[in-house]
């Protein structure tokens, strides 16, 4: 199968490639990049693609079970659905390095040959149909050499500008070309000031609906940026803005 | 066609394997590369793991297949050959006739360097060209011991878990063991959950041309605590501390000592820099090195006071331990006030030692003076 992006997804050619390269050679997809990136956005896209998002959820028998029967009493989480469907899905580990080391060892199995050990019932269960897997990381901590090495690795990024453009049209098809021609480079050099929690393409979609609702034709009004804290989440953040403002620096 | 592209990698310091090389084949095997911009990618998801090898690779893989000049001369290389420092050292060498002028080497290296006069003290000057030869420890020490795996095991001993907060975790195996004892009355056990509750302060020296050999060490074993603690709070500094760190790696935004030294003092803290320095900016009330610092209080004092605050505190040095007389007079000097350890593994082993028992280990350290 290959996947070429959707209708309300930019998919860059290089990571389309990534993406199907994994799929090709069944290999979890680690994708790392800052938030907003679109990271855990991919999997639901690629999982959109196949329609295939909600195929492995299992089925309610929970009048009935057979005592003497130990399947009937298994609850299964996400990853052991992936494995039992009849169909192949799409497995999202997402924000893998926030787990600690020890949940991350126990998914080499999980990564190498798509199987995990039953320890009560010593059963080992092997997927049906290798999940094509994509595990996002911010990096906040390093992952372990052996964990990497069974990965495909991909980072995303941020996107430049011209792509950023892309972006913004897919969900606002209608935005006016001028709003979004000023509303870029501000936004781009906020993104450069060095604050805690930079604006991220969230905050930017954000702030240009509020920009359209409004129905200014610039993001600027005599040097204050309107809707600045849909741009800025964070009080420090907002109050370091107003002090370089106040300065002119 | 690929085996020595695989061993240029391996040269440019990306960790590949015959793993890698039969995963390459298999996906090659699967049609998966039919022009080079895809031959690409997949070279980069078979080898490159790390983000910070993907430079390394773009280089290499320009080199090997577009045959590009730039591509032969790593970039870490050339930020090295274009420190000052290593433009001194070169310019000593041609003068004492240790290297030949026509060497090819230098001809393509030196050249550009050689047109630039450096204008540092004679003593600034001797210095770095002291640390250019301490480089050679270096690769000793990374080669003998320390290594990313056995760096995990020796942090892994400053994990310190204590049960903490309400007994609210089922365990079930008690659970199990004491209900089949009651004749199936069940029985439910419940235990306090374990949590990791150690904190930890890092603070590194990134700057001046004297940690420049050290830089490779530092980042390994700064990655590698930032992968072991949960609560790590890292901040920087230049050469010796003077009434503030930094949060940011350029040094722009300070973090006040005084803050720092109303933290818990369980706290860990440890320090991370070669301690070398001159020996003003230890002792002197103005010897701040930032020259526009008003902190009229001298280095010495600040170390004092973050030793007192926190008992639990270490300074690790990336000079090995045979160098410190030499290299310099203030590691002495630091090493009466902070229990210091260099970046061998059994260093840190010993510096995890010192952390864990809270500074009432009688052991001197290194016999450098006795501590406070």
């Amino acid at each position: 199968m290959q996947f070429l992006g959707t209708d309300r997804y930019y998919l860059n050619p290089e990571l389309r490639e990534i993406v199907n390269i994994a799929i090709a050679m069944e290999k979890p997809l680690l994708v790392t990049g800052e938030a907003g990136t679109g990271k855990t956005q991919l999997a639901f896209e690629i999982a959109r693609a196949l329609g295939r998002l909600n195929d492995s959820r299992f089925g309610t028998r929970d009048s009935g079970r057979d005592v003497n029967n130990i399947w009937d009493y298994l609850r299964f989480g996400p990853i052991g659905r992936a494995f039992q469907a009849e169909r192949r899905c799409v497995l999202l580990l997402d924000e893998i390095d926030k787990t600690d080391s020890d949940t991350q060892d126990n998914l080499l199995d999980v990564l190498e040959d798509s199987s995990f050990v039953i320890r009560e019932i010593n059963h080992k269960l092997k997927a049906r149909q290798r999940p094509i897997t994509i595990i996002t990381s911010n990096a906040k901590r390093e992952l372990s050499d052996p964990f990497l090495r069974r990965c495909y690795c991909h980072h995303i990024p941020f996107p430049a500008m011209e792509e950023m453009t892309r972006i913004v049209r897919l969900h606002y098809p209608q935005i006016p070309a001028p709003l979004l021609d000023s509303a870029l480079p501000t936004f781009y050099r906020l993104r450069q000031m060095g604050f805690e929690k930079p604006p991220a393409t969230g905050e930017l979609l954000d702030w240009l609906g509020a920009l359209q609702l409004d129905g200014v034709a610039r993001p600027v009004d005599r040097g204050r940026i309107l809707h600045l804290g849909t741009l800025l989440k964070r009080a420090q953040d907002l109050l370091k803005y107003k002090s370089r403002e106040s300065t002119g620096t | 066609m690929f085996l020595p592209f695989f061993q240029l990698l391996r040269d440019q310091g990306v960790p590949v394997s015959l793993r890698h090389v039969l995963e390459l084949y298999e996906a090659l095997e699967k049609g998966l590369a039919p022009d080079l911009d895809r031959l690409f990618i997949l070279l980069r998801l078979t080898c490159v793991k790390k983000l910070e090898h993907f430079d390394a690779f773009e280089q290499t893989f320009a080199a090997y297949f577009l045959d590009a000049e730039h591509g032969r001369v790593p970039r870490f290389a050339r930020d090295f050959w274009e420190s000052k420092a290593f433009r001194r050292w070169l310019e000593e060498e041609v003068r004492r006739g240790a290297v030949a002028e026509r060497d090819p080497g230098l001809r393509r290296f030196g050249a550009p360097f050689r047109a630039q006069g450096d204008r540092g003290s004679p003593v600034r000057q001797l210095r770095r060209r002291k640390v250019i030869e301490a480089r050679r420890y270096v690769n000793y020490a990374a080669a003998a011991t320390l290594r990313a795996e056995n760096l995990r095991q020796a942090l892994a001993s400053l994990r310190h878990m204590v049960p903490a907060g309400p007994a609210t975790e089922l365990d079930v195996d008690e659970t199990v063991t004491r209900s089949s004892r009651n004749g199936g009355e069940i029985e439910l056990i419940f235990r306090r959950e374990l949590r990791d509750r150690i904190q930890v302060v890092v603070l590194l020296d990134n700057g001046g041309s004297s940690m420049i050999p050290y830089v490779d060490l530092v980042k390994l074993v700064f990655a590698k605590m930032r992968d072991q603690f949960r609560d790590l709070d890292y901040y920087y500094f230049h050469n010796c501390l003077y009434g503030c760190v930094y949060s940011d790696h350029q040094r722009r935004t300070p973090y006040p000592l005084h803050q720092l030294l109303r933290r818990d003092p369980e706290t860990r803290l440890i320090i991370i820099g070669d301690a070398n320095m001159a020996p003003a900016e230890l002792l002197i009330s103005n010897g701040a090195i930032d020259y526009f610092s008003k902190v009229r209080v001298p280095g010495r004092e600040w170390l004092l006071q973050l030793r007192s605050h926190f008992p639990r505190s270490v300074w690790l040095n990336p000079v090995p331990r045979s160098g410190w007389r030499r290299e310099s007079s203030t590691i002495t000097s630091i090493g009466q006030i902070f229990p210091m350890e260099d970046l061998t593994l059994s260093g840190i082993r010993q510096a995890v030692e010192w952390l864990n028992a809270g500074g009432t280990s009688p052991r001197q350290v290194g016999g450098i003076g006795t501590r406070r």
